[in-house]
Formats: structure tokens, C-alpha cells, sequence
């Protein structure tokens, strides 16, 4: 470590106080930030769960159908075989997919209902936690968090797309702040809507090498009356239109939050840069100059924020382990770039926060600095 | 008492600073849980401004936001011939989605009869809807939209005319529109349709009263509140997970805060305790300056804090209309009470070791 770093270092660990100010206070404001952050990011990757995790690559839905929620999507059964012809596509699945309510003595939840022919290689819960991953006729797999908070498990029975059927299976993961999905047999699907030879979606897996969005354009143009979209697309119309509807209301949040928590950042370094003013004098009496001065309160302010993002990133990791055992319908979701975010924002505003006060030290006179009153 | 407060003001930047990082704090966490209460108040808005106390509705349903109730003909004329009734308002609630610049948006649209009422309660501009291809929207959603009064919308299969603007009728998951019940009617293809009657009853007569009177086959009465209940439950159990944890999380980072902020003006001041005590004070003396600082402290910043949420509260709800932020003073009370005690605690710890110190110890390094 340079002299600087050092010298920084260990003025900063020599007081405790100073230390338990800037190091706790940044700790708890960047707990604050980035549990808010990972919370913000666990619902919005919870919208799109379903399309990220069915396994394919491409979605053909009915022309101009462009996502999931709220809208109904109804082609053709052929369209399955026209679309496994598409040279690129290796694999096709059809899917009927209804938004419907899945009740269970007086608990009603919405959920995507998703129809899945026996075999299907795509389209299915990816976490069954216990019991089958297959609905036969008259069975649902469901979601874990449902089935708790009805207080139903396995062997039990759900009302859905008005008939009954028994729970064989339960997933996990698959419920979002809006709704949760659940999987029943492709042939009851089709029985209670009346047996009309249709499907909502066919999914597709492009063979090795091939780019999902050119084989989404192929399918466009060989395929009449059909939108396709890669997974990516797909996922992030999905992703614009809930966030529109009902996850801003917690982005608010988050951004106040974000915003409160950097003020205490900014806060706490200047409060702790502020006290050790006569310090950065004596250095300067020594004969420092004032981009050494500066140097020290910058490596400190940023060895308060690393020290203290990692005390944040340890309660957000604590955080996101227990609350799904608590049993809440919530996952929280750290991400790079909400770390790199924090981290670099941070940074940036204790710097700010560090060099203001020290910018009264370095206009001092040395020989005035002992001098009562020299320091404001 | 007098030491207290000259030695905690003599270094205004620091006083100032402790008082800051109070206020933040105290603010942040009545921000959010303001925040939340607004999230579920609004969801009740249009039954709170009804008049009337019972509601009936089709037979099993129980909450009333965007809910498709459908009452058996002729329910009007029974409640209407039920004694203790003084008023009935038959309404239709319906979600709707309209497209506009490629973006869609819901609306909780509401059909009601003017001569009977439930219309807008709060009319901005314009006036109210005379025909079936006529609406009243929430001044926000049509500012959001760039919409003008005379201005149309499509709204199923047909176009429809903006004639007026309410207030008061903003919803972040889709705000309240009004039209005339016989435009819900022709929408829904159902002649006759009423969803609900809102209910009020005669001067005498208690709502608990009238809702067991009130038994119309395949109809139901509820009390309004039980509803309004109901429908807050119904937003709160998508929502408050996230929401419910968001605000834990700033309520417990803001409390430390505040512990935090105090226990360090009171470290800061440690030289000071000691010459106080090696000057004769008693502990209970320097036990007493202490607190009476933290609490001065605690509370000037407590103060500041309530402003700052109330000012960041309508900052916010001038940035983005459609929330809506309910301090409320149960919420003021419990977060005062939690920064003070968490102030005191803090002040105490390091106090607790200059009063155990020996006078003469208090200036050795």
C-alpha cells in the first residue's frame, strides 16, 4: 500500500468513532439501497419467469399478439406442424395458455393456466418441488406458494377453467406479484374451452448454430397469421407492458429509497471527514501539500464505501436467502448491474462528500492552522 | 439544563448535521409507508366517496374494484320497496382497456344514472356524460395522454367522446372513468344490467340493520366498509410482500440510522463529559445533559424529518400524479416514538462509559 493509502488508512482506524460513523452509516445506507434494488429486480424477473424458463427459444402466437398478460392468443393446431417444417426450427410444442382464477376453498388466485401435451419437451414447470411434473387428465401442477396459502396439497382438488382437478405436482418459482402459473393436460385444456382445434402458442427450439431471431423472421414469412418473437423480445414486451401496469409502483419506491440511502452516504463521510479536520491541518502544518490532503480523505470515503457495500451486499445475500423461506411470494434478485450501480454512485457522491469539507483545510495558511478560529 | 443546550448548540455544523441525518431518516421511512397506505387508499377511492353505507351485489361476490357483478332484474324495485331504505344508486363496475399512442391502459370504468347519482364527485372541467358515446376521465390519465375534452377515444368496439374531467379519481392501476349506465349496457351487450346498488339507509335505521333486511334471491348486501375492506386486502395481497418489506427494511435502516447519528454526537463530545466530571458533576448530572441532548436533538430532527416527508410527498405527487402518499399520523406517532427511544439508547451507551470512568482518567490519551 502507498504511503497515502496507509497514511489514510490508518487515521481513519485509529478513531473508532470516526470509523463506526462512516463505515456503519455507509453500511446501513447501502444495506437500504441495495436490498430495495434486489427486491425491484426479484419482482420484475418474477413477471417474465414463465417465457424465460419454458426452454424455448422462439414464440409463435396469433398476428400481433405480442406477450402474455391480458391477452388471449388462438391459432390454428396446424400451425405446429407448418412451423416444425421452417427450416432452423428443430423442435415445436403447441401450448393452449388462458388467463384464468384457480381457487381452492375461499383462496382465488389468478393464474396463467398452461395446457401442455403429454411429452411436451418445452413449456412445463422447470421446479417441481414435490410430486409429478406431468398433469394427466384431471390433474394441475401448481405453484408451492398457492397451494400453501390455500392451504391444499397434493391429492387435494382446485376449481379451474370451470372444472375440477386434482393437484399431483408442486413448482416452485412460478408465481410473480401478479399471478401464478399452472400446468394441466393439453386434452382437458381443450375439452373444457369447448375442443376447437387451436393452440395459443407453439414453442420453438432453433437447431444448433441458428440465431432465434432470424428463424422468428423465417417463421413469419413461411407461416400466415402468426407473430414470432425470440424469447429475448418476447420476454421484454412482456417485461414493459406489467412493469407499466403494476411494478412501478415499486420502482418508486426503490428510487426514493436509492436516493435517501446516498444522502446518508453523503452524510455520513462528510460528518466523518468534517471531524477530522484538525487532523488534515497538522498534515498540512507538516508540510503536506493539498493534493495529498485530498488524496487521504479520497482514499478514505472510498475505503468507507467498499467496506461498507460489502456490509450491504452481506445483509442483501442474508436477506434474499431467508425471505423465501418466510414463505412470501417474493424472490430478490442481486444483479451485476445493480451492484456496479450502487458501487460506482457511491463512490462517486462520498468522494463529493470527502473533498467539501477539506476544500476550507487546503485554503488554510500552514502556520495559521493551530490558530483558534483558522478552521471554520 | 442550561449546559446541555449551550454546549450542544456552541458547534452549530455539528448540532445541524446530527439534526440532518435524523430528518433524512425520519423521512424516508414516513416517505414509504405513506407511500404504501396511499397505494391501498386509492383503491377504495370511488366507494369512499359514494354515498350510501350497504352495498348489494350479485350473490358471492365481495369486493367491488373492476369486479363484473350482475344483479337479477328487478333487485332495484325490492331494495327500493325494503323499508329503512332512503336512497338507492344502481351503478356498473367494469375494466376496461384502451389503447392510445400504442400504449394501453385500463380504466375502472363506472356506469351510473344521474339522476340517481354515483357519478364523478369531483368535477374539474367539463360536464357530465348526456349520451351513450360519451366519458368523463381522470384529469391525470388524460394529461398522461395528452387527451382534450372533445377529444376521442376508442373504447371496446366504439369511439367515445371525452366531455369532462374528474379529480380525485387517480389510480396507479388504472384510474376511474365515468359514462352513463346505459353506455356499460350496450357494452356489454345486457340490457338492463346493473352490477350494484349502493344503498343508504333512513335516518334511524343502522347499516348492520338494513344489510339483514335487505335478502333479494341471488343477491347479496354488504356493509360499505366491509367492502372497501375487501378490496384493500385484495390490492394488498399482490402488493405488500414487496411494498410491506421495502418499508420494514427502511423503517429498521432509519431507526439505526438515527442510533447511529446520536451516538456519535455524543462520542464526539466525550472529552467534553470528562471535563464536566473531573469538575465535580455527578453522574446523574452528566446521565441528565446527555439525554436532554439526544432528546433535543432527536426531536428538533424528528420535526424536520415529518417536513421533509410531506414536502418530498407532494414533490412526488406532482412528479408522478397517479400515486398518491398518506402520511398517516399513526405512522408519524410510531416512527417519533421508535427515533426517540433509539436516540436515547444510543446517547446512554457512551455515556454509560465516561460515568464509569475516575475524573482523573478522563484526560489521559
Amino acid at each position: 500500500m502507498s504511503a497515502t493509502g496507509l497514511l489514510a488508512r490508518r487515521n481513519l482506524t485509529r478513531n473508532r468513532v470516526r470509523l463506526a460513523v462512516s463505515l456503519g452509516g455507509v453500511a446501513l445506507a447501502l444495506s437500504l439501497v441495495l436490498a430495495l434494488d434486489a427486491i425491484f429486480a426479484g419482482v420484475s424477473n418474477q413477471l417474465t419467469a414463465y417465457i424465460d424458463r419454458a426452454g424455448a427459444d422462439v414464440w409463435v402466437s396469433q398476428a400481433g399478439v405480442r406477450n402474455l398478460h391480458m391477452v388471449s392468443s388462438f391459432i390454428s393446431a396446424s400451425v405446429t406442424d407448418e412451423v416444425r417444417a421452417v427450416d432452423g426450427v428443430a423442435e415445436a410444442t403447441p401450448i393452449l395458455e388462458a388467463t384464468d382464477t384457480v381457487a381452492a376453498g375461499d383462496e382465488r388466485a389468478v393464474a396463467y393456466v398452461v395446457g401442455l401435451p403429454s411429452g411436451a419437451s418445452m413449456g412445463g414447470p422447470w421446479n417441481v418441488v414435490a410430486g409429478s411434473s406431468r398433469a394427466g387428465r384431471g390433474e394441475i401442477v401448481v405453484d408451492r406458494g398457492f397451494a400453501r396459502s390455500a392451504g391444499v396439497s397434493i391429492g387435494d382438488t382446485v376449481t379451474v377453467l370451470g372444472g375440477e382437478a386434482r393437484i399431483v405436482g408442486l413448482s416452485e418459482g412460478t408465481a410473480s406479484l401478479v399471478n401464478s402459473v399452472a400446468f394441466v393436460s393439453f386434452d382437458d385444456f381443450q375439452a373444457m374451452r369447448g375442443g376447437a382445434a387451436v393452440v395459443s402458442f407453439v414453442l420453438a427450439k432453433v437447431a444448433q448454430g441458428r440465431s432465434p431471431n432470424a428463424v422468428a423472421t423465417e417463421i413469419e414469412r413461411q407461416v400466415s397469421g402468426v407473430t414470432a418473437q425470440s424469447t429475448a423480445d418476447f420476454a421484454a414486451q412482456e417485461r414493459r407492458l406489467t412493469m407499466d401496469m403494476s411494478a412501478d409502483v415499486i420502482s418508486i419506491m426503490n428510487a426514493i429509497g436509492f436516493v435517501v440511502g446516498l444522502a446518508v452516504v453523503a452524510l455520513t463521510v462528510y460528518v466523518a471527514t468534517l471531524a477530522g479536520r484538525r487532523e488534515y491541518g497538522v498534515l498540512k502544518a507538516l508540510g503536506a501539500r493539498n493534493r495529498m490532503l485530498y488524496r487521504v480523505v479520497l482514499v478514505q470515503a472510498f475505503l468507507s464505501v467498499a467496506g461498507g457495500f460489502l456490509a450491504g451486499l452481506a445483509f442483501t445475500g442474508l436477506l434474499a436467502f431467508v425471505v423465501p423461506l418466510t414463505g412470501l411470494n417474493l424472490e430478490l434478485s442481486i444483479t451485476v448491474a445493480s451492484l456496479a450501480k450502487v458501487a460506482l454512485v457511491a463512490a462517486l457522491i462520498a468522494g463529493l462528500a470527502a473533498i467539501l469539507p477539506i476544500r476550507q483545510v487546503s485554503g488554510v495558511d500552514p502556520a495559521i492552522v493551530f490558530r483558534r478560529g483558522a478552521l471554520p | 439544563m442550561l449546559i446541555a443546550r449551550r454546549n450542544l448548540f456552541r458547534d452549530r455544523t455539528r448540532f445541524l448535521l446530527s439534526v440532518l441525518g435524523v430528518a433524512v431518516s425520519i423521512g424516508l421511512i414516513l416517505l414509504l409507508a405513506g407511500y404504501r397506505s396511499g397505494v391501498y387508499r386509492q383503491a377504495s377511492a370511488y366507494l369512499d366517496h359514494a354515498p350510501g353505507s350497504v352495498l348489494v351485489a350479485e350473490r358471492g361476490i365481495r369486493d367491488f374494484l373492476g369486479t363484473s357483478s350482475t344483479l337479477p332484474a328487478g333487485a332495484e324495485d325490492a331494495v327500493q320497496r325494503t323499508p329503512g331504505v332512503a336512497r338507492v344508486i344502481p351503478i356498473v363496475s367494469q375494466f376496461v382497456i384502451f389503447e392510445l399512442h400504442g400504449r394501453k391502459d385500463g380504466f375502472f370504468l363506472i356506469g351510473y344514472d344521474r339522476a340517481k347519482g354515483g357519478g364523478p364527485w369531483e368535477l374539474a372541467e367539463g360536464r357530465e356524460p348526456a349520451t351513450d358515446d360519451e366519458l368523463v376521465i381522470d384529469r391525470t390519465a388524460a394529461r398522461q395522454h395528452a387527451i382534450a375534452i372533445g377529444d376521442q377515444i376508442r373504447l371496446l368496439d366504439r369511439e367515445a367522446t371525452i366531455v369532462g374531467f374528474s379529480d380525485g379519481t387517480t389510480f396507479w392501476a388504472g384510474s376511474i372513468a365515468f359514462a352513463r349506465i346505459t353506455t356499460l349496457e350496450s357494452l356489454l351487450r345486457t340490457p338492463g344490467l346493473q352490477g350494484f346498488l349502493i344503498v343508504t339507509p333512513t335516518g334511524g335505521t343502522s347499516p348492520e340493520t338494513l344489510r339483514d333486511r335487505l335478502s333479494i334471491p341471488g343477491s347479496e348486501a354488504l356493509l360499505k366498509s366491509d367492502v372497501i375492506a375487501n378490496d384493500r386486502k385484495l390490492m394488498a395481497r399482490v402488493y405488500d410482500a414487496p411494498i410491506g418489506l421495502m418499508v420494514a427494511i427502511a423503517f429498521v435502516v432509519g431507526v439505526l440510522v438515527v442510533g447511529l447519528v446520536i451516538y456519535t454526537a455524543t462520542v464526539e463530545r466525550r472529552r467534553e463529559y470528562g471535563a464536566l466530571k473531573a469538575i465535580g458533576a455527578r453522574n446523574r448530572t452528566l446521565y441528565r445533559i446527555v439525554t436532554m441532548q439526544a432528546f433535543i436533538a432527536a426531536v428538533a430532527g424528528s420535526v424536520f424529518g415529518v417536513g421533509l416527508a410531506y414536502g418530498a410527498a407532494t414533490g412526488l405527487m406532482a412528479w408522478r400524479p397517479q400515486f398518491r402518499v398518506e402520511i398517516e399520523p399513526a405512522a408519524v406517532g410510531v416512527v417519533l416514538v421508535a427515533s426517540v427511544v433509539m436516540a436515547l439508547l444510543a446517547a446512554l451507551i457512551p455515556a454509560r462509559a465516561v460515568a464509569r470512568l475516575e475524573p482523573a482518567e478522563v484526560f489521559r490519551g
